[in-house]
């Protein structure tokens, strides 16, 4: 057979319909003629439609077989070879982060699926929640939903801390001050680094002196540690915009009447939600003495004053002209 | 802004040498001489929200962080003091 020119070729004509089917498992089998077609040099090109299973496809398409798949996304689609590479890099991945996960101990474990929780968002409780922040002063309910003692992700709640926003607007802003500092003609590459490091330092330091505060004066409160981080996260979106209101506007009465603004209503914002987790309930039944509220009082103030300041700390070293 | 990573950890090393440093005198005369006994005495009422006022809690927070970070704070500061010599 490898020997009849003309023939091999008319014969060609019906192989790749019957053995399309049949050679995808058996990929070898095809190879002494695709050898042997290759041994034909100079006839216009057999392309192996029967080992490369539809690889040519618009040659195989010009064969005109209505058997094969004849445009490439179906082939991409029905072709078991890819479904096949495509099934063991997946399992391969799955296998490789469950084994970095069991590796780590159970506590990491739990606090690895309680960071799920944050990042549960879709774009509509995002949207809400950025107008939120920059608007609060409507009317509305700021409780929080529980489902059996168990906050709701923030996808069904939009009054729920997540974890997208503040990451995303934090990296937002390390981009939005290289470029303040571009247009100064104050830029190098390390400004980017440096300011992405200062974020985290600051985020840190932040925390932990909020969750030293909130030691000290011993004060149990349903607010964890990670739905502090969420909600110190926000003024990032704050220092976005007057930041992109002194790049759009270029002055500084701007600039200062924006951080006056977004001062204000993050304030604003963080009091209405931190004031249903920090401060006891007003009908609740336990016997508080005064000593504990006015704490808890001055904590969430403490708590709510910080952020300004950092938004204006963050800012000012961009913005002197 | 000139912050690094390397400047946080100095400083809370700093810290955390200061709170080490601080003498047993000084901190028993702080806590009204009693704390060496009794884990729970505090000037305030005694319920379980608010046992210990804020004084106390400081005073447990600081020999907490005696008692965990000695010995690893021996090992920290040999390793930044041989880093400061070796890279300046």
């Amino acid at each position: 057979m490898s020997s009849d020119g003309p023939i091999y070729r008319t014969t060609n004509y019906p192989h790749p319909q019957q053995q399309q089917s049949s050679q995808f498992y058996q990929p070898t089998t095809p190879s002494p003629q695709s050898q042997a077609s290759n041994a034909h040099g100079g006839d216009y090109t057999v392309p192996n439609p029967q080992s490369h299973n539809g690889f040519f496809s618009p040659q195989t398409a010009f064969y005109g077989s209505s058997n094969q798949a004849t445009s490439s996304i179906e082939f991409l689609s029905n072709n078991p070879f890819l479904n096949v590479g495509f099934n063991v890099v997946e399992q391969g991945m799955k296998d490789m982060t469950d084994k970095t996960i069991n590796m780590l101990p159970n506590q990491m474990k739990k606090s690895l699926s309680s960071i799920k929780y944050y990042f549960a968002v879709d774009q509509t409780y995002v949207i809400k929640k950025l107008c939120l922040i920059l608007f609060p002063f409507r009317p509305r309910n700021w409780s929080i939903g529980y489902n059996a003692d168990e906050p709701v992700p923030p996808r069904v709640d939009t009054n729920a801390p997540d974890y997208y926003i503040p990451l995303m607007s934090a990296i937002t802003y390390v981009l939005v001050a290289g470029l303040v500092l571009g247009i100064q003609n104050r830029f190098t590459p390390e400004q980017l680094g440096m300011h992405a490091t200062s974020v985290l330092i600051w985020n840190i330091i932040e925390i932990l002196i909020l969750c030293i505060t909130f030691y000290i004066f011993n004060i149990q409160s349903k607010l964890r540690i990670l739905d502090l981080i969420a909600y110190c996260g926000y003024k990032y979106v704050g220092m976005i915009t007057a930041l992109s209101s002194y790049l759009i506007t270029d002055s500084l009465f701007i600039y200062r009447l924006t951080l006056l603004y977004i001062s204000i209503s993050l304030s604003y914002f963080l009091v209405k939600c931190l004031r249903l987790q920090i401060l006891p309930d007003i009908g609740g039944s336990q016997p508080y003495n005064t000593n504990g509220n006015t704490r808890r009082i001055y904590l969430l103030l403490f708590v709510v004053l910080l952020q300004p300041l950092f938004i204006w700390y963050l800012t000012q070293h961009l913005i002197i002209p | 802004m000139g912050f690094t990573l390397y400047n946080l950890i100095e400083a809370a090393l700093l810290c955390i040498n200061a709170v080490a440093i601080l003498s047993e005198r000084f901190l028993s005369k702080l806590s009204g001489n009693a704390n060496i006994n009794y884990p729970n005495v505090g000037g305030y009422g005694v319920d379980n929200q608010n046992s210990g006022g804020a004084k106390q809690q400081l005073l447990t927070l600081i020999r907490s962080v005696r008692t965990v970070m000695r010995i690893p704070l021996i090992a920290f500061n040999v390793v930044t003091i041989m880093f400061l010599i070796l890279f300046g």
